[in-house]
């Protein structure tokens, strides 16, 4: 032990700072947290309640996923909030230690301890003040780490209910730090994701509460509520949270996915109402723009894109289109010129799908909102396992959450026990924690 | 011998899965077959940092001044009356995300000075390992690194000292545990450095991929504006 200091301080004067900085990402995961790149061995999914199902509650449901252990495939816990809230994302803080879920009606928070047990989630926090504190901002939506803090992007505001609204953050201990709205001429929310490696974060813009909790049937219908959807991307210098610029895209553009080799400046996003792929590419000036790069299905029959996920190496993004219940599966190793290579029906209705560092395995859930569910009549509601051997989806597990009484299933966000480890003072109970927590 | 060969292969597949590709100093149960990927290489960052005075650093949350031990074992704070930090927690056997955190603090440290502005401003390199890193490993870091300007490398007299600077802080700092149960040297934490004003407040939080001294520079820059 003696000489280890001199060798940390050796080691801390040849580094190099040129390439500290490492960014390498869990498929969609913040830059800011660690990533889970072996075998997962659960899946959280923030699950919306249905009246009259089971305790009819919002809940964080968690499902073994790890084929070499017992619970593979089964229903570990479900930790219920109480009452509705239009549970939809949720995501990792950056010690990985807490999970955020987010409710889009009452815009309630709940924060789950997912490290002292990852096999049974606690609920340690709720926010149910967000509005107030945050002047007046509604519909807490995406939920990205940042160092020490949560990064909140909104759907809405309590004033109107629109789409005007704004990015907000936290710190991790559930204290409010800020409200960053919109730019001008960019004022909706949605997503919001950065390249550390560039300084820069994206957003991409969605529409209010007046309209996301709003029959689909009714929506669609009404020529003038169909106009308040965002149409915009903006550019931020993440560091001064300054938008410096704001691309067009129409028709509600949703995910955002960065490319994760940190030679590669781009990012894509699918937009939901055209029902297009769009690649956001750094100019040689430092600039952005914005390129329509390929359809997703056929525009003209209104599939609605959602969720999109990009493989580690870059090559092959999956792009979930809800009311055909299609995962289509496009090559973008040429990210200008974009290949659709796989499709395959999901259900009658699919939402969000996320892969596992490696691409292997693949998960896709059912449900976008409580009033968009069902919109073609059917609405089961499930989680679904595959693996990805590079041409097909070959199906591993489904759980049923309507006959298993829980709910509509949403985002997924993975967890494993080697990401654990025992707070200091715990150690005493060691041979017991090991034993729990492996 | 199991246990030690198990150390090892967790050792080298956590320095390539969580130390480089997370940035997070973790050393999970990561066994073979649950690690794969080795990262790209990461070439330097492609940005300008945005120009102090340009942007705000609101409160993040406060933090005390604590009492700590310095290199020759006196007690002193952590935080000094009046001047702004920037506080990096590490522990001296950590072979991944510290050295890089004190690589950025060394460069750091020269910024300030060959701007004139380490007066005004305290690095402190601080171990969350006390039983380990006691003041003449921290005295013998100090030597090593040798700080240009107001450099200063901390522990705490006992483990419940450090642990209160934690919980202030929100800085996670875990344990181990082998097979058995028993506890392992190896800690778990997520790299992460503190700007702190003269009055306590966290203004911002740096971790891996975020630690880029030139923006750390600006922010410095940025809350000496502000007076």
């Amino acid at each position: 032990m003696a000489t280890r200091p001199l060798a940390t301080a050796a080691l801390a004067i040849v580094f190099s700072l040129a390439g500290a900085t490492a960014h390498a990402d869990e498929t969609c995961q913040s830059p800011y947290l660690p990533k889970l790149v072996g075998q997962e061995d659960y899946v959280y999914v923030w699950t919306l309640g249905i009246e009259g199902l089971g305790d009819g509650s919002d809940k964080l449901v968690t499902v073994g996923a790890n084929p070499e252990r017992d619970d593979y495939g089964k229903v570990v816990a479900s930790v219920s909030v109480g009452g509705r809230h239009e549970a939809h994302h949720a995501g990792l803080s950056d010690d990985r230690r807490f999970l955020w879920a987010g409710g889009l009606d009452d815009s309630r928070i709940d924060v789950f301890d997912i490290a002292t047990n990852p096999a049974q989630p606690a609920l340690v926090n709720t926010i149910t003040d967000f509005e107030e504190q945050t002047g007046g901002v509604v519909g807490p939506h995406g939920f990205y780490a940042i160092p020490g803090r949560m990064l909140i992007s909104a759907l809405s505001n309590g004033k109107d209910h629109g789409g005007k609204t704004a990015l907000v953050e936290y710190t991790n201990a559930g204290q409010f730090v800020r409200t960053i709205w919109m730019p001008k001429g960019a004022e909706y929310g949605y997503d919001a994701r950065v390249n550390a490696h560039l300084n820069r974060m994206l957003t991409s813009s969605f529409t209010g509460h007046q309209n996301y909790m709003r029959k689909l049937g009714d929506l669609l219908g009404d020529a003038e509520a169909m106009k308040n959807f965002g149409d915009t991307v903006v550019v931020w210098d993440f560091h001064a949270r300054k938008p410096l610029q704001t691309l067009k895209i129409p028709g509600a553009p949703l995910e955002i996915r960065w490319a994760l080799d940190p030679t590669h400046t781009w990012a894509f996003t699918s937009a939901a109402l055209t029902s297009k792929l769009w690649g956001v590419f750094r100019k040689d000036d430092g600039r952005f723009e914005a390129v329509e790069l390929a359809d997703i299905g056929d525009p003209a029959k209104v599939p609605l894109p959602v969720d999109i996920s990009l493989s580690a190496d870059d090559t092959t993004l999956f792009v979930d289109t809800f009311l055909d219940g299609m995962v289509r599966v496009f090559d973008v190793t040429d990210p200008r010129a974009p290949k659709q290579i796989y499709e395959r029906k999901i259900g009658s209705q699919v939402n969000m799908v996320s892969q596992s560092w490696d691409g292997k395995r693949i998960y896709f859930t059912s449900s976008l909102l409580g009033q968009w569910d069902g919109h073609g009549g059917e609405d089961e509601q499930f989680l679904k396992a595959f693996t990805w051997d590079g041409k097909q989806l070959t199906p591993t597990f489904e759980l049923d959450f309507r006959k298993l009484g829980l709910g509509r299933p949403h985002i997924m966000r993975f967890g494993q026990h080697g990401l654990v480890s025992v707070r200091r003072g715990d150690e005493a109970a060691g041979p017991g924690l090991a034993a729990r927590t492996r | 011998m199991r246990w030690r060969r198990k150390v090892s292969t967790r050792a080298w597949l956590v320095a390539l899965v969580l130390g480089l590709v997370a940035g997070a100093e973790a050393h999970g149960d990561a066994e073979p077959g649950r690690a794969h990927v080795a990262p790209p290489p990461s070439p330097a960052p492609v940005f300008e940092p945005p120009a102090p005075g340009s942007y705000e650093l609101p409160v993040i949350q406060r933090v005390g001044r604590h009492q700590l031990l310095d290199p020759d074992g006196g007690p002193v704070p952590l935080l000094e009356a009046g001047r702004v930090a920037v506080v990096s927690f590490v522990f001296l056997s950590c072979g991944h995300a510290c050295p890089q955190a004190t690589a950025t603090m060394q460069r750091l440290d020269r910024l300030l000075a060959e701007r004139g502005l380490d007066a005004g401003v305290g690095l402190v390199t601080v171990s969350f390992d006390p039983q380990r890193d006691r003041p003449e490993q921290m005295a013998r870091q100090r030597e090593a690194l040798q700080p240009k300007g107001r450099w200063r490398f901390l522990t705490a007299p006992d483990q419940a000292g450090i642990d209160e600077v934690l919980r202030d802080f929100g800085q996670h700092v875990g344990v181990w545990l082998g097979p058995d149960g028993e506890a392992t040297p190896q800690l778990d934490h997520v790299l992460k450095v503190f700007l702190v004003d003269a009055a306590g407040g966290v203004r911002n939080i740096y971790s891996t991929g975020y630690l880029d001294p030139r923006l750390m520079l600006n922010d410095v820059l940025t809350l000496a504006g502000e007076s």
